[in-house]
């Protein structure tokens, strides 16, 4: 059998050869479809890859607690996405903070509560500020990098403490180090404590660009703004082992707290970057669907070319059979033909994904990602679609009637 | 050991039904000795070429039986047909039928692709099918670089290239001019004389000196039967056979 299939594949590749324009082409058909998933595939496993990075970086001992509606999960995902967290009305509470606090194994709670404002110094004054409302606790769940000074609460002598971050600090006071100077929101004074470093990655799970915020301890934002929305209480659990301890005591308590009301969610792990995954799954899932349709297309190409070659070759599949071939050689023989010709545009699909993927990350921050589940998926699918379009030209082929091949003259 | 190759009892072939109704071959008998050369006549139509498909494993009768090497054809798998056209029996074919694509010694050695030869013992065995017909320098020529005497000659070498127990020509010098007729009736003269079974259909009555029984066909039926040479004379095969394997291989 593998002699049979050695001379199967040097067959082949003669045909192909000696077709050299046409089966280029067959091939480019199959290679567009392979590229457009290839494309798809690698930069959405860059977009995941980059949000679960996000959450290593910040660590595995992470416990988010988020409101949430009991809606299913789809549909869930889509409010999420479509309507501004920042506007919603929040089920979370700043004692639920405490709460939290007093379970056993729970390090720190910080809430995350956005809002904006119009902030101003001695010098300018800017419309529209991110102002992130938490607490002391938040530098440790989360160590943010100061340029200067300290974070807010650690001094108990000043009341009302701020941090910029590096570009908000520019634009408001036009130096880098404001640290000790006043500046104001809605009214209050607040005295910068300290500057962030500059962030590379401004993107990041607390949907915060952490350069242009102003941090204000939450007590300060509930009292110039009478309530303050928490969007999010992240969690710091003392070890990885109680995550799933602390995440259930933590759901308890705060069922019980809001009479049985369960308008929150706990997350810890990969599930907290679940929503963002989920619509890229959803959305990749689509596009590979279309994609799809192009690979079908290249495929009907390598039958259509096959058929071609099985009708050119009449007369050699009556010789072949007359001196021995049985059906199944016939058979073999057309589908390794057909095989080849997906691989070699997997292949070339392969190769052009990549160059497609790698142009689009020059326009965005997307890395092309190879894993070899991609590669393997491509081959799989090229593999296929080879043998679900050859195997009719192929069955075609051997089912000719060797006596009437005989007579057939090019 | 028994000697009969091909028994055929009441084999009948027809094509179409009812009104388009006709006979290829009608109540067909015939029995095929070992190391006969067999040439059959008979005018156009009357079921020369049908009778060697059917013989060669290539068509089906459509009643009546055939038993080759005592074993019934209608109980022979498609498959194992297959194998038994790639190790026992040689087709030789007017128009040579030749793959226009490969080198000659390719067309050769096809019959061992299927019966799993590897590679160079393939084209071992080919080689030295070629060189017997004195082509051995042109191995790596395409058939449209042959004279049609060569072409034909590639063909015989291709038809015993495996050894087979049977070989079928379809007028072979059909297409030939009489010099190369000549020498393609000398090789199959050779061949016979080795101890191969021949049966050759013609349309040449000059041709039938080569043969040891020549058999007149007349609407798929037998005309005439002569047996030229008698039975115990016909050339033995099976040593020879050996010998000739034993070279080879």
């Amino acid at each position: 059998m593998s002699l049979l299939i050695k001379t199967h594949l040097k067959l082949a590749r003669i045909s192909i050869k000696e077709n050299r324009t046409r089966s280029f082409l067959t091939c480019l058909g199959i290679a567009i479809g392979v590229a457009s998933i290839i494309l798809i595939l690698s930069l959405m496993g860059s977009i995941s890859r980059l949000i679960s990075d996000q959450v290593k970086n910040i660590g595995a001992d992470l416990i988010v607690v988020r409101p949430a509606s009991n809606k299913d999960a789809m549909t869930g995902i889509i409010g999420e996405l479509t309507a501004s967290n920042s506007y919603q009305r929040s089920n979370l509470a700043a004692s639920d903070i405490e709460t939290i606090k007093s379970i056993e194994n729970v390090t720190a709670a910080a809430p995350i509560a956005l809002s904006t404002h119009a902030v101003s110094t001695e010098k300018n004054t800017i419309g529209s500020v991110t102002v992130l409302g938490t607490n002391a606790d938040f530098n440790l769940i989360q160590p943010l990098a100061l340029r200067f000074g300290t974070f807010i609460g650690n001094n108990e002598n000043v009341n009302k403490t701020a941090v910029v971050g590096h570009t908000l600090s520019l634009q408001l006071f036009n130096t880098t180090n404001p640290v000790g100077k006043t500046l104001t929101v809605m009214g209050e004074r607040f005295i910068v404590m300290g500057v962030l470093s500059e962030v590379e990655e401004s993107i990041n799970f607390n949907n915060v660009d952490f350069d242009n915020v102003l941090i204000l301890d939450i007590k300060n934002v509930e009292e110039i703004s009478g309530m303050a929305q928490i969007q999010q209480i992240n969690v710091k659990a003392a070890n990885t082992d109680s995550l799933a301890e602390v995440s259930n005591t933590i759901r308890e308590q705060l069922k019980e707290k809001k009479q049985g009301d369960s308008n929150f969610m706990v997350a810890y792990g990969d599930e907290i970057t679940h929503p963002a995954g989920s619509l890229f799954t959803i959305v990749s899932g689509m596009l590979t669907l279309v994609a799809t349709i192009s690979l079908v297309v290249g495929g009907i190409g390598v039958m259509n070319i096959m058929l071609v070659s099985v009708a050119e070759r009449t007369h050699e599949i009556g010789i072949r059979k007359a001196v021995g071939a049985s059906g199944q050689n016939i058979l073999l023989q057309f589908l390794f033909e057909a095989l080849i010709l997906s691989l070699l545009g997997g292949f070339m699909g392969l190769v052009l994904g990549y160059i497609l993927a790698f142009f689009v990350s020059i326009v965005t921050p997307f890395a092309p990602y190879i894993s070899l589940q991609i590669l393997l998926v491509t081959f799989g699918t090229a593999l296929l679609v080879g043998v679900i379009f050859g195997i009719y030209p192929a069955l075609k082929a051997a089912s000719k009637n060797p006596i009437e091949s005989l007579k057939h003259y090019r | 050991m028994n000697d009969t190759v091909i028994e055929l009892k009441g084999l009948t072939k027809r094509y179409g039904y009812g009104d388009t109704e006709s006979f290829a071959l009608k109540d067909f008998d015939l029995t095929v000795k070992r190391g006969e050369f067999i040439m059959i006549m008979g005018p156009s139509g009357c079921g020369k070429t049908t009778l060697l498909n059917i013989i060669g494993l290539l068509d089906r009768a459509t009643s009546g039986e055939y038993k080759l090497n005592g074993e019934n054809a209608a109980n022979i798998s498609a498959a194992r047909q297959a194998r038994l056209r790639a190790k026992k029996i040689g087709f030789i074919f007017q128009n040579f039928n030749l793959i226009e694509d490969l080198p000659i010694i390719e067309n050769v050695a096809l019959p061992l692709v299927y019966t799993q030869t590897p590679r160079v013992a393939r084209l071992k065995q080919a080689s030295s099918a070629l060189s017997r017909f004195h082509l051995q320098e042109r191995e790596y020529y395409l058939p449209s670089q042959l004279s049609g005497g060569q072409q034909q000659r590639v063909a015989i070498a291709r038809a015993i290239v495996s050894d087979p127990e049977i070989i079928l020509a379809d007028e072979p010098t059909g297409n030939l001019d009489s010099r190369s007729s000549h020498i393609v009736m000398e090789e199959l003269k050779a061949i016979h004389e080795e101890g191969n079974t021949i049966i050759m259909v013609t349309h040449n009555p000059a041709l039938t000196t080569y043969a040891t029984r020549v058999i007149n066909m007349l609407d798929g039926q037998i005309d005439t039967d002569i047996k030229t040479v008698a039975d115990h004379k016909l050339p033995k095969p099976v040593e020879t056979r050996k010998k000739r394997k034993g070279r080879s291989r």
